[in-house]
């Protein structure tokens, strides 16, 4: 992870060394001695360093390693479970940790626990008050043989049974691995005649009677030696090791430890003692022996470095959206200011257009309408003299009817209304006659040409039966009682 | 992780609520700028496409005049087009009167109203209802008399009705004396000024 900037701590009795790392990059800062002036430079060293988070792996004689199959539980119950167990194997011991290392395939299913501490850790109380003081994020305490188990992983060892040897700092740390899973550890001190190549085999031997005897160690398995030891004094305890059918010994050459850390040769040889912790520092802490208290700062510094990578992420969500949107804002004022400009061309275009028009009392489209309207209007429908030349020639043909009135109407539908009011010029009292003359008259009429309709409205007698009908024979006569009126639909 | 150290994370969590804070106004800013040049660029737009059919009917209306300029204004000059002009009415009834060597008559001109919208057809046209009465010599007096008022009338007018009545029962006589009444409704049209017109 980017935000892996850590302080790796080797932890021993007699020192302790730093390791500044951070992933693809470390840096040793060096060793620091279990004295005044090795705290107060040790402590230089965590001023400049502020606010890195610390891992303080411990390299001690004084360590203890149990596995023990437990029931699954889960959440709070394993917390007590755990906490009642390694109450019950260390006592007292302050720096206890469990590891659940994976669960049984058969039976209850129970889960597989190595259980650690640190039987004594008084000499790591100073670097630990130092560390407090500093108010140092501590992210955990583990111990060597966790860091070498990483190790072994990036050595990619097939073997399901490994005891890896490593000298450092003039001593011996064997370690047992089940299918690359700590399962014991133990370290032979300085003080102890394990200098000579022969004892360190028989240090190896007598490990894997141990292991065996206390059923760590399938009895019938053969254990695989890797031997670690930057200065080579362990190289000559492979021969009897292989001599021996129970073991198979290899050596772990610089080079090929280098390569699979991935850091320089140079590096590695000047300083050995950074291979476990180059292995463990990208790791997540898997048994940690510190107790709660300790984690504090780093339950803090998780907390403010959480609150603040979001507060960076929301900062650059916000600056991205904001700088999206104002760039994009930017583009579409730019399109509108073009867009603004092709307006003012078209309407000065427009206003050259219409600067030549004529002022006019009408709009220009209705130029062609009122023009059109008004050779509609033109068009009369009544042409009285039209309406004449017809109903003249009838009349010529009639000269004895006498017309009293001539109304004309339009009636708008290309047809004009004529109401004629008449009467017969002469009159002897024989209706019958004044009816046929009537007769003839209308019948003539209704033969002229552009003559659509006569009606007879009116007659000198009403012979209908549905009217009333009076009068009087005196023996005199009048031509008025020879009115008539006739209506005529001519067309116009 | 555990139960958060609130008291020890007062710096971070102000600080996270500061970025959210100023990201959420930067990003609502930004919005707000952005919805505004986006409805200001949607307004442009519109007034593009109106400038474009303002351009065009420009165009359009510039043929039209070409087309039918000179059509208009002689109605212009004839009258048809404008306020109606009762004077020069007058002026052509009585000089119609005179050519046709009639007997004098009367007219009634009623005020100016709207045509019927059918017959208008979205125009602004003006109808004035006018009705004359005159003595007659004989029946095409009237059709020689309308004649000479459609020349010399301003505007345009229609017959829209006519009654003829002879004066007396007796016989027409050989002398020059009128025998009929005649009664005329004429509508007379003109279309009003626009007022809201293009210059």
């Amino acid at each position: 992870m980017m935000f892996d900037h850590r302080l790796i701590l080797l932890a021993t009795p007699r020192q302790i060394g730093v390791l500044d790392w951070r992933p693809g990059h470390m840096h040793w800062l060096g060793e620091f001695a279990a004295s005044e002036a090795g705290l107060a430079a040790f402590r230089q060293v965590l001023v400049k360093h502020a606010q890195l988070p610390v891992l303080l792996v411990v390299d001690t004689v004084d360590e203890d390693y149990r596995s023990e199959i437990l029931p699954h539980v889960q959440g709070h119950a394993r917390d007590e479970l755990l906490a009642r167990k390694l109450k019950q194997v260390f006592r007292n011991a302050r720096f206890t940790g469990a590891w659940r290392q994976a669960r049984e395939t058969t039976g209850r299913r129970d889960d597989r626990y190595l259980l650690a501490a640190l039987t004594d850790a008084e000499w790591l109380m100073p670097w630990l008050i130092l560390l407090h003081r500093e108010r140092v994020p501590l992210c955990g305490i583990t111990p060597l043989a966790m860091a070498y188990q990483h190790l072994l992983a990036r050595l990619r060892v097939p073997a399901p049974h490994t005891l890896l040897a490593c000298r450092l700092n003039n001593s011996l740390r064997l370690s047992y691995y089940h299918n690359g899973l700590l399962r014991f550890s133990r370290l032979i001190g300085s003080d102890t005649p394990t200098q000579l190549p022969g004892n360190a085999a028989d240090e190896i031997a007598k490990t894997q009677l141990y292991l065996t005897g206390q059923r760590i160690l399938p009895r019938e398995a053969r254990l695989h030696v890797l031997l670690l030891d930057p200065s080579g004094q362990l190289d000559s305890a492979q021969a009897p090791l292989n001599a021996d059918p129970a073991f198979s010994t290899r050596l772990i050459d610089m080079p090929s430890l280098a390569r699979a850390l991935r850091i320089p040769d140079s590096f590695l040889a000047a300083t050995p003692e950074i291979a476990p912790l180059a292995a463990i520092a990208d790791e997540s802490v898997q048994l940690n022996l510190a107790p709660p208290e300790l984690l504090q700062r780093h339950i803090e510094f998780r907390w403010r470095r959480g609150l603040n990578l979001a507060a960076g992420i929301v900062a650059a969500a916000g600056l991205t959206l904001t700088a999206a949107y104002w760039l994009n804002t930017q583009d579409l004022r730019d399109q509108a200011l073009r867009i603004k400009g092709e307006v003012q061309r078209g309407d000065a275009r427009h206003a050259a257009i219409v600067r030549d028009f004529p002022a006019l009392a009408t709009r220009p489209d209705q130029l062609g309408q009122t023009i059109a309207l008004a050779t509609q209007l033109s068009r009369s429908p009544l042409d009285v003299n039209a309406l004449f030349l017809p109903l003249g020639q009838a009349l010529a043909a009639h000269p004895d009817v006498i017309v009293k009135t001539l109304t004309l109407q339009d009636t708008a539908d290309g047809m004009a209304d004529i109401t004629l009011d008449a009467r017969l010029s002469d009159f002897d009292g024989n209706y019958r006659a004044a009816m046929a003359r009537i007769d003839s008259l209308v019948s003539r009429l209704a033969a002229t040409p552009g003559i659509a309709a006569v009606e007879r409205v009116t007659s000198p007698v009403n012979t209908a039966s549905t009217a009333t009908l009076s009068g009087k024979t005196s023996g005199e006569t009048r031509p008025e009682e020879t009115r008539f009126t006739l209506s005529l639909q001519v067309r116009s | 992780m555990s139960r958060p150290p609130i008291a020890s994370l007062k710096t971070s969590i102000l600080l996270l609520l500061a970025a959210s804070l100023l990201s959420a106004a930067g990003v609502f800013w930004s919005h707000q700028q952005d919805t505004a040049a986006r409805a200001d660029l949607q307004r442009q737009q519109t007034a593009l496409n109106a400038a474009h059919t303002r351009q065009q009917q420009g165009q359009t209306e510039a043929r039209l005049i070409t087309q039918h300029l000179d059509a208009y204004r002689a109605l212009v000059a004839k009258g048809f087009v404008g306020e109606e002009n009762r004077l020069a009415w007058i002026e052509a009834v009585h000089l119609a009167n005179r050519d046709a060597r009639l007997y004098g008559l009367t007219y009634t001109l009623s005020p100016r109203t709207a045509a019927q919208p059918a017959l208008a057809g979205g125009l602004p046209l003006k109808q004035t209802r006018m009705i004359l009465k005159m003595p007659l010599l004989v029946e095409t007096d009237l059709p020689r008399f309308i004649e000479a008022l459609h020349e010399r009338a301003p505007g345009l007018f229609r017959v829209s009705s006519c009654r003829l009545a002879r004066i007396t029962d007796a016989p027409p006589q050989p002398v020059n004396r009128p025998e009929l009444d005649a009664e005329c409704e004429f509508l007379w049209f003109t279309v009003a000024a626009d007022t809201g017109t293009t210059q």
